[in-house]
């Protein structure tokens, strides 16, 4: 798994590739919270990634509600198949703010 | 009289070159009968065995055949030249009242006068030669015929028992062969040494005779920890080679099935106790040892304590937890042996039998604890390797011109190596190479999946985040193989993913060295999962899926499951220890 951090429009971009599992989700959790901590707005690329479980949904989770609590943007992008249909069944695609492209989200956030 | 010279030398003759002796017996009785006119004749045996001594007929010529005939050993004429060593005439049999007269009052036969010699070497009783009812002259036997027989019965008994001398060291060399097949067969339940120079666990075996009642044994675990015992069983013996072997199977057949050191020993006890034989048992040790950390988890059943030797040269002594295997468990309260766990950090460990410490290096003087830490002080300050350590106390014992009191057998786990690559190899190894070997070995069983029955694919992995990759893996392999769709696969993944993490967090609650059991199968129409834990049970109850309208991080892994599964089911496990999910969903 790998995060990639760039910074366009004042926020932060958090690309994610690879396998988002319980040995990696922690990684997951400090990157995205520690963006929040900066103080910048966050938008998660989801479009690498294969593979996601409950405990990477739970550090999107964590880092939404923190965001929340310092009333920065938060928002998922380019969500692939694999990790859409997951927040489906957690029928979480319904809370997260998510948005078809990068584009699409730094116009809407920024 | 030259006829009965030429009868000597023929019969002599015959039973020298003999491949058989009960023919030669017959061929010879049939040709003294002839010769002294007899009707009839027989040649016993006696039998001293665990039975009453008797005399069997191995030979008889006649009118009636007797051969196989058993009578008691002090019955009858034939008894009395037996036990007296010494010939009898009987002229006139019907009024001896020795005479065994049953014996005719069966066969039809009527036994007139007898005349029997002894078969004896020096002191050995080995039966006796009677020919019965002469036909010529005036139907009697003459003392000229006594010595005659006495003659021939002496060079008999000397074929019989060269014979029987030569049937015993065949039968000594039969087992000599057959020894050396055991000490074979002993010597290949041992671990090989094996071509890799680095490998941390090394042993020695030297057996005292020609087998061994001491063993070793180490296997490498799927995930890389090396298992290892060492064991001595009471005696030198056969008795003491086959109850190892027993011991040495178990250890390996329960060891690849549930390597927990404490337990292993409980149950490898509760076996041999079952059915081993009473005074006999074995010291035993049985360890876990992790070259990723250098920890290591012993138990000890009542074995000599190891020893730890540090890299700053302090030698530590680790005591039996238990008593020996072999002790009813009902003596004992049973149990798990207890468990220790230490921590090499680039040291070394010594597992030995008592062969290696009380052995003699010189006449009367024992080697002792202090000699073997003083060997192994010395090696290390050489630079010599663990295995040459180790052979070069067995070398010393066995070189030394003492004879060996008993087995010697020296095990080493040798963590030098194992730290230099820990220090040099920092990341975390996510899959190490015995991983990768399990699933690229345990790929599917295409046949279960044809037959829409059996396993697909059994794992066996420690409970860790890091083996859920392989986890999804062969799940998301067999789930394809059954027809499943890609969306289905991965949901299966989820699936089975989120149930071992549960196992791995909140079952053993991140307690290292868990195992975890996931068994893919199909059965019918149903691809079905178990996953097997030996971690306390947990509360069924317990276990409920999030309300979903409540966003916060975690607790998602029982709705993933419950939706994805057709049917979940938590069953009892078959043994009592552990817990045991059963997953569904319809193909």
């Amino acid at each position: 798994m790998d995060i990639d951090i760039t910074e366009q429009g004042g926020l932060n971009v958090v690309a994610i590739s690879g396998e988002v599992d319980l040995s990696t989700s922690p990684k997951v959790r400090d990157a995205l919270l520690g963006c929040i901590s900066g103080g910048k707005g966050v938008i998660v690329d989801l479009s690498g990634v294969a593979y996601i479980d409950s405990s990477g949904v739970a550090s999107l989770v964590e880092a939404f509600q923190t965001a929340k609590s310092k009333s920065l943007g938060f928002a998922l992008a380019q969500v692939s198949d694999t990790p859409m249909r997951v927040l489906k069944l957690a029928r979480l695609d319904q809370v997260f703010v998510i948005y078809d492209t990068l584009d699409d989200a730094v116009a809407a956030m920024a | 009289m030259n006829n009965q010279l030429e009868l000597l030398v023929e019969i002599g003759r015959h039973f020298a070159a003999t491949q058989d002796i009960e023919v030669t017996m017959g061929h010879a009785l049939a040709r003294i009968a002839e010769l002294m006119e007899a009707e009839g004749g027989a040649l016993f045996v006696l039998e001293e065995g665990e039975t009453e001594p008797h005399l069997i007929c191995h030979a008889s010529v006649g009118p009636v055949d007797i051969k196989g005939l058993t009578v008691p050993a002090d019955k009858g004429i034939v008894g009395r030249s037996v036990t007296t060593n010494s010939s009898e005439m009987v002229r006139d049999a019907q009024n001896d009242p020795n005479f065994d007269t049953s014996m005719d009052a069966q066969s039809g036969f009527t036994t007139r006068s007898i005349l029997c010699a002894p078969l004896s070497v020096k002191d050995e009783r080995i039966g006796a030669i009677e020919v019965v009812n002469k036909t010529g002259g005036d139907g009697l036997f003459a003392n000229d015929d006594l010595t005659l027989l006495e003659a021939l019965a002496a060079s008999a008994a000397l074929a019989i028992s060269n014979a029987r001398m030569a049937g015993e060291l065949a039968e000594k060399e039969v087992m000599r062969r057959e020894l050396e097949l055991a000490a074979e067969i002993q010597r290949g339940l041992l671990p090989p040494p094996g071509e890799d120079d680095d490998f941390p666990v090394r042993g020695v075996n030297r057996p005292a005779r020609v087998v061994s009642g001491d063993f070793f044994d180490f296997f490498i675990m799927y995930d890389g920890r090396i298992a290892f015992t060492l064991a001595d069983v009471s005696g030198k013996g056969m008795n003491a080679a086959l109850l190892m072997a027993k011991t040495a199977s178990l250890f390996r057949c329960l060891g690849k099935e549930d390597m927990r050191p404490g337990r292993l020993l409980q149950r490898i006890n509760a076996e041999v106790c079952e059915t081993s034989m009473r005074g006999m048992f074995v010291t035993m040790v049985a360890g876990i040892y992790d070259p990723a950390s250098g920890r290591v988890v012993l138990a000890n059943a009542g074995h000599e304590p190891p020893l730890h030797h540090s890299t700053d040269d302090q030698f530590k002594t680790l005591e039996a937890t238990a008593p020996p295997v072999g002790i009813p468990p009902e003596l004992t309260g049973g149990g798990a042996v207890p468990e220790e766990v230490l921590h090499l950090n680039g040291g070394s460990l010594y597992i030995f039998t008592d062969g290696a410490t009380e052995g003699y290096v010189a006449p009367g003087v024992e080697l002792g604890s202090d000699g073997f830490m003083d060997m192994i002080r010395t090696g290390v300050s050489d630079g010599l390797t663990a295995q040459a350590r180790i052979d070069a106390v067995a070398n010393r014992l066995s070189d030394s011109g003492q004879v060996l009191r008993d087995d010697i057998t020296v095990l080493v786990i040798d963590d030098a190596k194992p730290l230099q690559n820990r220090q040099s190899h920092d990341d975390d190894v996510i899959m190490n190479d015995t991983m990768k070997k399990q699933i690229e070995g345990a790929s599917m069983d295409e046949g279960a999946v044809q037959s829409h029955d059996g396993s697909l694919c059994a794992l066996t992995l420690p409970a860790r985040a890091s083996s859920l990759k392989l986890v999804r893996r062969a799940v998301g392999d067999t789930a394809a193989a059954c027809g499943f769709s890609q969306e289905q696969c991965q949901d299966l993944m989820l699936a089975v993913d989120e149930a071992c993490q549960n196992v791995v967090r909140h079952a053993y609650a991140g307690v290292a060295d868990g195992d975890m059991v996931i068994d893919i199968r199909r059965e019918g129409e149903s691809y079905v999962v178990l996953l097997r834990d030996h971690a306390p049970p947990v509360d069924v109850a317990k276990i409920v899926p999030r309300n979903l309208d409540d966003v916060r991080p975690g607790g998602l892994g029982v709705h993933f499951i419950r939706e994805v599964m057709d049917d979940v089911e938590h069953l009892s496990a078959p043994d009592g220890q552990g817990n045991l999910l059963r997953m569904k969903k319809v193909i």
